[in-house]
C-alpha cells in the first residue's frame, strides 16, 4: 500500500521540462478556473512546496472546483472527502476491521490514503474528526490499533472552508490551522473572466474533461527541483525576522510558528521555481507572508475590535519591516512618518509580556 | 528648634567664611580674630533670643546690641561705663573713627597694616553683614538671600585691588555660602520626618534622575561656553586665563603683570623684563613745548634692601591740590628754571604711576585717585592703572650749570634725607673703591662726577643686556666686578657708590625720549624704558646723572655737568651711534647682535610697515569666507569622489571580457558554470556598488527610499512613479536585477552596462527634480549629510554606553555603597 517513502523523489528536472510541466498543470487548471492565475499558481507552489492547502472563501467562488481541477490535473490517486458534522475519524484515517475468513484484524485505509486528499468544508465536521488529520498532515503517516502506515508522496490536503456561516460549524483549532502551510481566498472574478465562465460552463461542467497532465513520478521530480533552489542567508535572515515580528507584534496575540518560517522558505522556494528562477528573492517571501502566515497568527482583542483583521496585520508588518543586509551600509529611511499605517502607529514597537 | 539654633551657627560660620576674601587687604590676620569675636557675640545673642522664643524683631535688637557691646569691647574711647556700656563719646568715637576710615581708605595701599579706623570699619561692617545673614535665613528662611550681603563683603576686595587677586579666598567665602544653603535644606527636609538618605537600602542614589541629568548636563555645557566664549572671542584674553599664565612665573612681579600697588613693584625686574622683548609695542606719546626735554620719568626707586634698590610706599596729596613749585624756592646762580607743557597719552603701560616729567606743577585730566608724592616727585595711585589714560601737565624744566652744583653744600650729618637716603649695604670693596674714587675731591659735585666718570668705557664698562652671575652674591657688586650691564646695573650701582659716599642718591625710572619723534611728539616704546641716578644737592633739589653709556642707549641725553665720559675717547666727533660701538673693540663683535639696536632699526622700519598694511581685516573676511566656501564644498566634493570611486569600479567590471555568458535569468536546473570566488565576489561588489550609487542619487533627489524593499520593488516603484524615458526605465530595471541577483542569488549578474545605466538614471531623475532639489543634490547631498549624521548620532550614542558602563563600573566604589553599614540617622 506505501510503496513509496517520502524521500525518494527522484532526480531534478532540468530548467526546461520544470517549466513545461509546471505550466502545463497551470494552464490545465486555468481552462476550469479563468482569470485566477496567481491563485492557481500559489495551490501549485503549496503542492510543489509538499504543504497542504486551504481555501477560504464565501460559497460559489470556486474553492472545490480548484481543489479537484488540481487533483485531477495530476495523474496520481485522488480521494474526496465532504465532511459533515456526523463524520468520523476512522471514516478519515481507516479503521481495523475482522475479517472473518482469516479471523484477523484487516486495516481498511481511509480517506487519506491518496496523493491528494480534498476536504470540503473541513469546518463542518467535528474537532475530533478534524483532528484526526493532525498526524497524517505533518508526519505523513497514519497510526491506527497500534500500527503505523506511511503514506504515499506526494501527499497534499487541500481543505476548504467557508468563513461566513457559522452556524453548526467547528472552527479549525489552532493546532490544525498550522499544519496548513497557505491559505488562499479565491475572491470573485473579475467581470471579463466571469463572462467567459458563463460561456465555458454554460452547458456542461469542463471538469469532467480535464484530462491529466502530469503524473505523481513527474510531481516528485518537480518537488526535488525545488527543494534545490538556493536560498541566500540573507532571504533565510529576512524569514526570520518576519516570523520574529509577528512574534513581537503588539496587534498579535499569538505570532506564527517556527513551523511557519520553515514551510515559508519552502513555498518560497517553489514560488521562485515556478517563476523560473533558481534562488529565493525577499519578494518572494513579502508575496507569501499573508498566505503562509496569517492564518496562524491570532489577533489581540484591541485589533479585533479595531476590525483589523490578520491579513492586513501580517501585510502591514511586510511593509514595514526593513530587509536585513548583509554589508553594512547605512540604512536610509525617508518614508514619511506614518505612511500606509491605518491606526497612525508611527513606529513598530515590541509587544511586551 | 535644635535646627534652629544649629542654622544660627552655620549663618555665623559662614558669614565668617565669606569674609575671608578680605584677607587680601589685611597685611595681618588681626582683623579675623575682631570680626569672629564680634560674629560669635551676635550669634551667641540670637541664639539666646531664640532660646527665650523671642521674635524675629527682638532677635535683630538682641543681636544689634551684641554687636555695639562687641565694638565697644574692642574699640574703647575711655569714656564708656564700667569699660562696657556704651556712651555718647563712644559713638562720637565711632564715627571719628569712621571719618578716619575714609581717609585712610585713600592714602593707604594693600596690603595695609592694623589701622584702627580700618580695622574698626571691617568688623563693623562683617558683624552688620552676620545680622542680616542671621535674620534672612533663620528668621526669614530665606537663606539664598543671605548671598547678597556676603556680595557685599565680596566687592571690598574687587573695588580695592586694581589687579586681580588670588581667586583662594573667595572660593573659600563660595563654601560658607553653599554650606548655608545646604544645611538650610537639609533642616528644611527633616521638618517632613526623617531623612532618607538612601544608605543600607540597596538604593542607587547615584542613579539621577532625568531632570537632574538634564540639569548637570546643562550646568556643564553652560561652565564650558563661560569659560571657552571669552576665549574665543579675541580682546578679552586679558581675563582669567591669561592671568593665571602670566602669575606662573612666580611672585606676580613678572613683565606681564605690570602695576599693583606703587610701593609694591619690581621696577627692575620689569625694566629687564620689557628690555628684553622681543617685540616693539609703543607705550607711551608725549607731545611738549620744551625743543630738548628730559627724561619723562614715573618712578623712584629709593629704599635700600638685600636685593637692591626697591621703591618706597609712596605718600602725598591728591594730584588735583596745588603741586609744590621749585620756582617758589629761593633763586640760586646758574639753575635756569624755564615752565613748559605737556601731554601724554598712555597706549600700552600699565603701572600705578603716570609718566611725568620731573617737577609737575599742575595737571590737567587726571581725576582724584592720583595723588603727587612731593619728595619721590612721582604721581602715582593706588588703585588705578595708568592704561589708557591722557592728560597733560605744566611741569618746570631745571637745568643746572657745574658751577652752582659744585657751590652746593654737604648735608649735615643727621639730616633727615641724608640718613634716609644713604643708607646702603656695608660691602668693603665698594667702599674701597669710592674712597679712591673721591680720594682729594672738594665738594660733592666733584665726587659726584668721579663716581659718574668712573663708568665709562675706559674703565672696561660696557652695554649688554645680559648680565653674567657672580660670586659675590650681590647683583650690583657682580656689575662692578664684570663690568658689562645695561641701565639698571648702571644706575643701581652709581646710586650706590654716591651713597657711600654720604650723598643722598636714588634710582628713577622712566622713559628716555627715544628715536621715534615727529616735531614735538615723542612715541615711546619698551625699549625707551630707563633707569638713572638722582642725587640730592643741598638747596637745588634732585639731580639725575644717567651713567649709562649714551652710545647705546637711543635717545639718550647729556647736560653739561654730567657730560658724556665716553665722548673724549672718541676719535671722531660723529654721531654716537655710529662711532660707539666702532671705537670700542670689545663692543665691536657685539655690534649686531645688540638687540636694542636691532629692535630699534626694526622699530622704525616695522611702524610704517604695520601702518601700510594696517587694515588687514579684509584679508581674515576673505580667508574666513574662501574656508568656509571650501567646508561647504567639503559633502559636494566627498560625493563626487565617491561616484567616482563607485563608476571606476563598475566600469572595470564591465571592461573585463565576458568568457561565460551567465546573463540573464538562471533557471533551476541548469548546470553552472563554475566561476573563480574572486570573480564571483568582485561582480558583487560592483552590484552593490551601482545599487549604493543609485540609492544616494535617490536621496539626493529626495526620492523615498524604503528600507523595507526590495531591490525589484525599488526599482519597480521608479519605473511607475518617476521615470518616464524607455532608456532610463531600462537602466534602473538592469540596475535592481543586477543587486537583486548580488544579493540572493548564486551568482551574480556580470557585465551589464551598470555605469551607462546609473548615468541615464540619473539624468532622468534630474530633469524631474525641481531646482532648488537639484542645486542642493549638487552642493549639499542630502546622502552624505545623512550619513555624516548619522554616524555622528552613532558616535555620541556609543560615547553614551560608554560613559553608561563606566558609572556602572564606578558605582561598585561608591562611597554610598561602601558605607551602606553605616547606621543612618
Amino acid at each position: 500500500m506505501t510503496q513509496q517513502t517520502w524521500d525518494e523523489l527522484g532526480g531534478a528536472l532540468p530548467n526546461e521540462q520544470f517549466r513545461s510541466a509546471s505550466d502545463a498543470i497551470v494552464a490545465n487548471i486555468e481552462e476550469v478556473i479563468e482569470g485566477k492565475t496567481a491563485t492557481v499558481r500559489l495551490a501549485l507552489a503549496v503542492l510543489l512546496a509538499e504543504g497542504h492547502l486551504l481555501i477560504e472563501d464565501v460559497p460559489g467562488v470556486g474553492k472545490t472546483k480548484l481543489a479537484k481541477a488540481l487533483a485531477r490535473s495530476i495523474d496520481c490517486s485522488v480521494r474526496r472527502i465532504q465532511f459533515t458534522p456526523d463524520l468520523l475519524p476512522s471514516d478519515v484515517t481507516g479503521v481495523s476491521v475482522y475479517n472473518q475468513e482469516n479471523h484477523d484484524f484487516e486495516f481498511k485505509p481511509g480517506a487519506v490514503f491518496a496523493n491528494l486528499v480534498v476536504g470540503d468544508e473541513i469546518n463542518r465536521a467535528s474537532p475530533k474528526t478534524q483532528s484526526a488529520l493532525l498526524e497524517c498532515m505533518e508526519e505523513r503517516q497514519v497510526t491506527v490499533d497500534g500500527v503505523t502506515y506511511e503514506l504515499q508522496t506526494p501527499f497534499m490536503v487541500i481543505a476548504t472552508q467557508n468563513p461566513i456561516e457559522m452556524e453548526g460549524t467547528y472552527p479549525l483549532p489552532e493546532a490544525q490551522r498550522d499544519r496548513f502551510t497557505a491559505r488562499i481566498a479565491m475572491g470573485y472574478p473579475d467581470s471579463g473572466a466571469e463572462l467567459a465562465m458563463l460561456d465555458a460552463h454554460g452547458g456542461r461542467d469542463p471538469i469532467h474533461e480535464l484530462r491529466p497532465v502530469s503524473d505523481a513520478v513527474t510531481v516528485r521530480r518537480l518537488i526535488a527541483t525545488v527543494r534545490d533552489v538556493h536560498v541566500a542567508d540573507a532571504v533565510k535572515q529576512y524569514a526570520v525576522d518576519l516570523v520574529t515580528a509577528t512574534r513581537e507584534a503588539p496587534d498579535l496575540r499569538l505570532g506564527a510558528s517556527p513551523r511557519a518560517t520553515l514551510q515559508l522558505l519552502r513555498t518560497a522556494r517553489a514560488v521562485a521555481a515556478l517563476e523560473g528562477r533558481d534562488y529565493v528573492l525577499p519578494d518572494d517571501l513579502q508575496a507569501l507572508a499573508v498566505p503562509v502566515l496569517a492564518h496562524r497568527v491570532i489577533s489581540t482583542a484591541d485589533a479585533q475590535l479595531a476590525r483589523r483583521t490578520t491579513d492586513a496585520i501580517v501585510s502591514d508588518l511586510v511593509h514595514r519591516l526593513a530587509l536585513p543586509h548583509e554589508r553594512q551600509r547605512s540604512p536610509y529611511d525617508t518614508r514619511p512618518p506614518g505612511s500606509g499605517d491605518g491606526t497612525g502607529r508611527s513606529q513598530y514597537e515590541p509587544r511586551r509580556r | 528648634m535644635r535646627g534652629r539654633r544649629h542654622l544660627g551657627f552655620v549663618a555665623a560660620a559662614a558669614t565668617l567664611l565669606a569674609a575671608a576674601p578680605l584677607s587680601t587687604i589685611y597685611d595681618r590676620w588681626t582683623w579675623l580674630v575682631q570680626c569672629a569675636v564680634v560674629v560669635g557675640m551676635v550669634a551667641g545673642a540670637a541664639t539666646l533670643v531664640r532660646w527665650w522664643r523671642g521674635p524675629v524683631w527682638a532677635q535683630a535688637l538682641g543681636m544689634l546690641a551684641a554687636l555695639l557691646f562687641g565694638l565697644t569691647w574692642i574699640f574703647p574711647s575711655g569714656e564708656e561705663l564700667l569699660a562696657l556700656l556704651p556712651t555718647p563719646g563712644t559713638l562720637a568715637h565711632f564715627g571719628s573713627m569712621v571719618a578716619a576710615s575714609g581717609e585712610d581708605m585713600r592714602s593707604y595701599g594693600v596690603p595695609v597694616q592694623d589701622i584702627d579706623s580700618l580695622l574698626f570699619l571691617t568688623v563693623f561692617g562683617v558683624g552688620a553683614v552676620a545680622i542680616v545673614v542671621d535674620l534672612l535665613t533663620v528668621g526669614l528662611r530665606r537663606p539664598a538671600l543671605a548671598g547678597l550681603p556676603m556680595l557685599a563683603i565680596y566687592s571690598v576686595p574687587v573695588a580695592v585691588h586694581v589687579n586681580s587677586v588670588s581667586a583662594v579666598p573667595f572660593v573659600i567665602g563660595a563654601v560658607g555660602f553653599l554650606w548655608l544653603l545646604a544645611a538650610d535644606n537639609v533642616d528644611r527636609v527633616r521638618h517632613f520626618g526623617r531623612r532618607f538618605t538612601g544608605d543600607g537600602r540597596d538604593v542607587d542614589v547615584w542613579e539621577p534622575s532625568p531632570l537632574a541629568a538634564a540639569g548637570r548636563r546643562l550646568a556643564v555645557i553652560g561652565v564650558a561656553v563661560a569659560v571657552l566664549l571669552p576665549l574665543a572671542v579675541p580682546g578679552m584674553t586679558s581675563g582669567l586665563l591669561s592671568q593665571l599664565n602670566a602669575g606662573g612665573s612666580g611672585d606676580g612681579n613678572g613683565p606681564a603683570g605690570l602695576g599693583g600697588s606703587p610701593g609694591r613693584i619690581n621696577l627692575f625686574a620689569q625694566l629687564s623684563g620689557e628690555l628684553n622683548r622681543s617685540e616693539v609695542r609703543d607705550m607711551v606719546r608725549v607731545t611738549t613745548d620744551d625743543p630738548e626735554p628730559f627724561y619723562l620719568r614715573f618712578a623712584v626707586a629709593d629704599e635700600f634692601r638685600r636685593q637692591g634698590f626697591v621703591p618706597r610706599t609712596p605718600n602725598g596729596e591728591q594730584v588735583t591740590a596745588r603741586l609744590p613749585d621749585p620756582r617758589d624756592g629761593p633763586a640760586s646762580q646758574g639753575i635756569s628754571r624755564t615752565a613748559h607743557q605737556a601731554s601724554v597719552e598712555v597706549l600700552d603701560f600699565v603701572m600705578p604711576f603716570l609718566p611725568v616729567y620731573a617737577e609737575p606743577v599742575a595737571t590737567r585730566g587726571v581725576d582724584g585717585n592720583w595723588r603727587y608724592d612731593p619728595t619721590m616727585q612721582v604721581v602715582y595711585s593706588n588703585r588705578a592703572s595708568s592704561k589708557g589714560r591722557k592728560y597733560s601737565f605744566d611741569y618746570v624744566r631745571s637745568e643746572y650749570s657745574p658751577q652752582a652744583l659744585a657751590a652746593a653744600q654737604s648735608l649735615q650729618e643727621g639730616h633727615s634725607l641724608r640718613t634716609l637716603y644713604t643708607r646702603v649695604e656695608e660691602s668693603a670693596d665698594v667702599k674701597a673703591l669710592v674712597d679712591r674714587l673721591t680720594k682729594g675731591k672738594r665738594n660733592d659735585y666733584e665726587r659726584v662726577r668721579a663716581i659718574y666718570d668712573y663708568f665709562s668705557r675706559d674703565n672696561g664698562f660696557t652695554y649688554q643686556l645680559s648680565t653674567e652671575a657672580g660670586t659675590s652674591g650681590h647683583d650690583i657688586i657682580n656689575f662692578l666686578t664684570n663690568k658689562a650691564g645695561f641701565c639698571q646695573q648702571y644706575a643701581a650701582a652709581m646710586t650706590w657708590l654716591v651713597r657711600q659716599a654720604k650723598i643722598p642718591a636714588r634710582v628713577a625710572f622712566g622713559f628716555t625720549n627715544g628715536n621715534n619723534r615727529r616735531e614735538n611728539t615723542y612715541t615711546l616704546t619698551n625699549l625707551n624704558l630707563h633707569a638713572w641716578t638722582e642725587v640730592y644737592f643741598a638747596d637745588i633739589g634732585w639731580v639725575p646723572f644717567d651713567p649709562t653709556p649714551a652710545a647705546n642707549v637711543p635717545g639718550s641725553l647729556r647736560s653739561d655737568y654730567a657730560p658724556d665720559p665716553d665722548r673724549p675717547d672718541l676719535p671722531t666727533p660723529t654721531t654716537d651711534t655710529s662711532a660707539g660701538p666702532a671705537a670700542d673693540p670689545s663692543a665691536g663683535p657685539e655690534a649686531s647682535s645688540r638687540p636694542e639696536e636691532a629692535f630699534d632699526g626694526a622699530s622704525a622700519d616695522g611702524g610704517g610697515a604695520v601702518q601700510d598694511n594696517g587694515p588687514s581685516w579684509p584679508m581674515y573676511v576673505v580667508g574666513v569666507a574662501v574656508l568656509l566656501a571650501l567646508l561647504l564644498t567639503v559633502p559636494a566634493l566627498r560625493r563626487v569622489l565617491l561616484r567616482r570611486r563607485r563608476q571606476v569600479r563598475a566600469a572595470a567590471a564591465a571592461s573585463t571580457l565576458a568568457t561565460v555568458s551567465g546573463g540573464g535569468d538562471a533557471t533551476p536546473g541548469v548546470a553552472r558554470v563554475v566561476l573563480s570566488e574572486s570573480e564571483l565576489a568582485r561582480a558583487r561588489a560592483d552590484a552593490h556598488a551601482a545599487w549604493d550609487e543609485l540609492v544616494d542619487t535617490l536621496v539626493d533627489f529626495r526620492i523615498r527610499v524604503d528600507p523595507a524593499e526590495t531591490p525589484r520593488t525599488t526599482a519597480d516603484r521608479l519605473v511607475r512613479e518617476e521615470l518616464s524615458d524607455g532608456t532610463a526605465t531600462e537602466a534602473v530595471c538592469l540596475l535592481g536585477r543586477a543587486e537583486e541577483r548580488a544579493r540572493y542569488a548564486r551568482e551574480p549578474l556580470r557585465h551589464g552596462p551598470l555605469v551607462d545605466a546609473l548615468r541615464s538614471v540619473r539624468r532622468e531623475l534630474s530633469a524631474g527634480a525641481d531646482r532648488r532639489t537639484r542645486i542642493l543634490a549638487a552642493t549639499l547631498p542630502p546622502s552624505v549629510l545623512f550619513r555624516w549624521r548619522s554616524a555622528a548620532m552613532d558616535l555620541s550614542a556609543g560615547l553614551v554606553g560608554l560613559t553608561g558602563r563606566l558609572r556602572d563600573r564606578m558605582l561598585r566604589w561608591s562611597p554610598r555603597r561602601i558605607l551602606a553599614s553605616r547606621p543612618s540617622r
